[in-house]
């Protein structure tokens, strides 16, 4: 082989060599970045995996939703070992037919559920039985130890621990999700190799605003009102005014969540946001406040209505009483429908939905929890001649419980309509932070003065003379405002003669609100007026919220600086 | 017969030797990290199966070494026909794996005849170009083809074998070529295979079985369905580009363990050494091949017979073409023909047969300046 030849082959043997590594460097650095995120791809999946739901707390921490470790059997066909006897044996302990046991053995596959999460004992006696193929896995199982307390806010999950009301529905996605994703590596064949975390995740806490302490003491008298006035239902909502903060919500009839997959529709429902009804009188705040801001009125504006009724397109509107020529006060004091209505033609079509929409009525409040409806109020256009006779008073409209509640509320912060809620904070399961709903969402609807004279007028309605006497509480002033409103039959689409709203809606301390709340009673039997049905409810509610609150009482101020001083 | 004198020890190629053990090494280290088990499974017994037949390999490297390789070209007919005669018997009585039929049992073991066979047919064709004159002329040039070439080549067709058959016509181009060739006995050639190339193209495509066929295609247009023919030629893209400059770290790569690159211990396992050591580590591999090939025509250059020489040069080009094949690829820019790595990839008969391969080359290096023995 010649010199030449030789050199030629070198050089293409060389050559050869560059042209490879040329490549080898197109694909591990020109194209690595590509390359690697197909490999990335292949074997990294991100998959869902049983999740341990986080807890929920009320706002001092005490837990209302929690998880229960229990066992549930199941069994590997191809290895299951079982006679006739074995089968017998193992329904009689779980309680069930043999046919039921053999109907959850398939004939094939390698596994397959019996029974899931038993009880401690069952699964102790089941073990005893040394069946062969039969074995258990621990599954964490939702209870919510208070029963029925706060179940329309909680919700509850089903049997695979799918959300289906409440909390546990709006707020799924966190509870039974971590903060960061699960990335499990897989093979070609889809086999799990491995994973950065536990195979059992767990969710995210929930922090609610509600206090297990007012819960209960709201929910204890919402109980004695159902049984005293034989009602069909009950709503109350307590609130903190200036955040929307809910402190207590409930609603009777109610149903343990812990059996919530057995309880009746009613039972289910949050009348307080779900449930739209005709709010009556205390729905004379868009009158109060409209004219007020408007200037068309102060408390001592006088009307006369002395004549105990009023015409408004041809529909004649009367009083309860004959109260003769009182002032604007007065009006809401003792809420006379006449007066509101002359309040209201004063104030006028647009005037006066423009105050509705303001004050929120016709709109969702955004509270965080499923199902709430927007209510409705016609817009002036579509009113008929009739209108102004209803609406002034709280007739051809419709609102949730909330709605009225929030209404009431921007009175006692000073003019804000706030955003209602029941989660404080989302806390991952190491204790952070992740949401936290502190800072208020509000926007200022009406003045601060509008908003100080309507509740000087509102405090007079709790005051001797007017409606609401009775719901004053010890040492507090109140203000607030009854409601008594006529259902409407839903066959003959008027309104009924029997059956009635009774509410009352107010705000405690007066001057420095703590809390706002609303009691509505469907129904009840023998009384109708809300000062007499509803009214009594929210003082006994108010006044041992007070008292667990440490809230002092106004009369006992100058006690208490004396005590301070001595 | 056994000729250890002090001479053969001075010249002992120290150098070839320790590249090519430590070649096969890092095979058995890429071995043991490309079959390890994901759970906890028992580890796959390859690479024990391998350092075995590395023991074996170099037992039999130093018994090729310590006699004169001149003895061999006595033997290269009988030898040459041996392996004829072990190519139909793997027709006869072969085991079939991955589709074709290579392996013939030996009471306990299997290996693959072809492994063998590659080397006796480098040590006839040495011995036939050894014996006529330089150039080589029309006649010999068809006597090559025809009796020597053609029978084993058919062969190795129908197990079928493409990777090797496609060696041996490689092989003996490039010997033909060292050898000499007349210039117009060369063009003659070149018109010839021109003018029967879609003739024997055609013959060539209908003789390739389905899966080899694809594979064609699949090189050609490998994203047209990367999980069906495509699918290596993708997989192994995707194995070397995830190592990028300094790789994921030996026992760290994915693409290999995670059965998502196939035959990733046997002729895929370049891939999973670049997925594991990156782009410079393969570059360190690179030059230990380069080292062995230069070595190997250094060791033609001073051969002292022309026998040596041409059988220096056969057993070079052997190691080059499938270097080359194997990594290209493995790379994307050679069709999958399934070429092992020499030295690398998993499989006893192939790294005894390169080990005495690389024992012939020793042998012809440390012998270059006896003239007689």
């Amino acid at each position: 082989m010649g010199k030449k030849r030789a050199i030629i082959l070198n050089t293409a043997i060389i050559f050869s060599f560059i042209l490879v590594s040329l490549r080898l460097t197109d694909l591990m650095i020109v194209n690595h970045k590509r390359l690697a995120e197909r490999a990335k791809q292949q074997h990294v999946k991100v998959e869902d995996i049983q999740v341990r739901r986080g807890i929920i707390f009320d706002r001092q921490g005490r837990d209302l939703a929690l998880n229960l470790d229990l066992e549930s059997l199941y069994c590997d066909p191809e290895k299951l070992a079982a006679d006739n006897d074995d089968i017998k044996r193992l329904a009689s302990v779980v309680e069930k037919e043999p046919a039921f046991i053999l109907s959850k053995i398939p004939h094939e596959g390698r596994f397959a559920w019996i029974e899931r999460k038993l009880k401690p004992e069952t699964a102790e006696k089941i073990k005893g039985l040394d069946i062969e193929g039969l074995a258990f896995l621990t599954e964490a199982k939702r209870i919510y130890p208070r029963r029925e307390l706060a179940s329309h806010i909680l919700g509850f999950v089903g049997v695979d621990n799918q959300a289906l009301e409440g909390i546990e529905l709006k707020y799924d996605k966190y509870l039974k999700t971590m903060g960061g994703k699960v990335f499990l590596q897989r093979d070609a064949s889809g086999r799990r190799i491995s994973s950065g975390v536990d195979m059992e995740a767990k969710g995210n806490n929930i922090v609610l605003t509600i206090d297990e302490v007012l819960q209960r003491i709201l929910e204890k008298e919402l109980d004695k009102a159902m049984a005293q006035w034989r009602a069909a239902a009950a709503t109350a909502i307590m609130m903190n005014p200036y955040t929307g903060d809910i402190l207590a919500l409930a609603n009777r009839p109610a149903y343990d969540p812990n059996r919530g997959g057995e309880a009746r529709d009613a039972e289910k429902r949050n009348r307080a946001i779900t449930d739209c009804y005709e709010p009556g009188s205390t729905f004379k705040i868009v009158i109060g406040v409209g004219s007020l801001e408007e200037k068309l009125a102060k408390p001592g504006t006088l009307f006369d209505v002395s004549r105990g009724s009023i015409d408004a397109g041809g529909k004649t509107i009367r009083d309860v009483h004959k109260y003769g020529v009182i002032n604007f006060q007065e009006v809401i004091q003792k809420s006379s429908n006449v007066g509101s209505i002359m309040v209201g033609m004063k104030l006028g079509r647009e005037r006066l939905y423009k105050y509705a929409k303001l004050l929120g009525v016709g709109e969702k409040t955004g509270i965080d929890l499923p199902g709430e409806v927007s209510g409705w109020i016609y817009p002036p256009e579509r009113w008929s001649g009739t209108s102004m006779g209803a609406i002034p008073i709280g007739q051809e409209v419709a609102v949730t419980p909330l709605q009225i509640l929030r209404a009431y509320s921007v009175v006692a912060n000073g003019g804000f309509l706030v955003r209602p809620h029941v989660v404080s904070e989302i806390l991952s399961p190491d204790g952070q932070a992740i949401v936290s709903f502190k800072d208020a969402d509000k926007t200022r609807v009406i003045s601060a003065k509008t908003a100080g004279i309507f509740k000087d007028i509102l405090k007079t309605v709790v005051e001797e003379g007017g409606t609401g006497k009775s719901a004053s509480v010890g040492g507090n002033k109140v203000a607030g405002k009854t409601g008594t409103a006529q259902m409407i039959n839903p066959v003959t689409k008027r309104y009924s003669k029997e059956k009635y709203v009774s509410s009352f809606v107010g705000f405690v301390p007066a001057d420095n609100p703590k809390l706002a709340m609303i009691v509505v009673v469907y129904e009840p039997k023998g009384q109708i007026y809300g000062g007499v049905v509803a009214a009594p409810v929210f003082s006994e509610i108010a006044n041992q919220a007070l008292s667990y609150l440490n809230v002092p009482r106004e009369d006992d101020m100058e006690l208490s600086h004396l005590t301070v001083y001595r | 017969m056994l000729n250890v004198d002090r001479r053969l020890i001075k010249n002992f190629d120290w150098i070839t030797l320790s590249v090519v053990i430590l070649i096969s090494l890092i095979g058995i280290m890429t071995i043991y990290s490309a079959t390890r088990p994901l759970s906890a499974e028992e580890h796959s017994a390859f690479y024990m199966k391998q350092v075995t037949w590395l023991i074996l390999g170099l037992i039999t490297l130093f018994l090729v070494v310590s006699f004169d390789y001149v003895w061999i070209s006595r033997y290269a007919l009988i030898l040459y026909i041996t392996g004829i005669i072990l190519l139909v018997a793997v027709f006869i009585m072969g085991k079939t794996g991955m589709g074709a039929q290579r392996w013939l049992r030996l009471g306990p073991i299997s290996f693959q005849p072809s492994e063998f066979f590659k080397l006796f047919y480098i040590i006839m064709l040495a011995r036939y170009l050894t014996i006529i004159k330089s150039p080589v002329d029309t006649v010999s040039l068809l006597r090559i083809f025809l009796f020597i070439t053609c029978v084993p080549f058919v062969l190795l067709i129908k197990q079928p074998d493409l990777g090797t058959a496609l060696i041996i016509i490689g092989i003996s181009l490039s010997l033909v070529i060292a050898k000499g060739l007349h210039k117009k006995v060369a063009v003659l050639f070149i018109i010839i295979c021109l003018i029967s190339m879609p003739f024997l193209g055609n013959i060539f495509w209908e003789g390739l079985k389905e899966y080899q066929k694809s594979r064609i295609v699949a090189f050609i247009e490998p994203e047209v369905d990367p999980a069906g023919i495509g699918y290596h030629l993708t997989q192994s893209k995707i194995t070397v580009g995830s190592g990028k400059f300094f790789g994921k770290g030996y026992m760290h790569g994915t693409q290999g363990p995670f059965r998502f690159l196939p035959e990733k211990h046997t002729d895929f396992i370049f891939a999973v050494f670049a997925e594991e050591w990156g782009f410079f580590g393969c570059i360190l591999l690179f030059l230990f091949y380069l080292i062995l090939i230069m070595r190997g025509l250094d060791t033609a250059r001073l051969a002292k017979d022309d026998f040596g020489r041409l059988l220096a040069l056969g057993i070079t080009f052997m190691f080059l073409i499938y270097f080359l094949i194997n990594v290209g690829m493995t790379l994307g820019i050679m069709p999958v023909v399934g070429v092992p790595l020499p030295f690398m990839s998993y499989g006893g008969t192939a790294l005894l047969s390169n080990l005495i391969a690389a024992g012939i080359l020793i042998n012809i290096r440390a012998r270059r300046f006896e003239l007689f023995h």
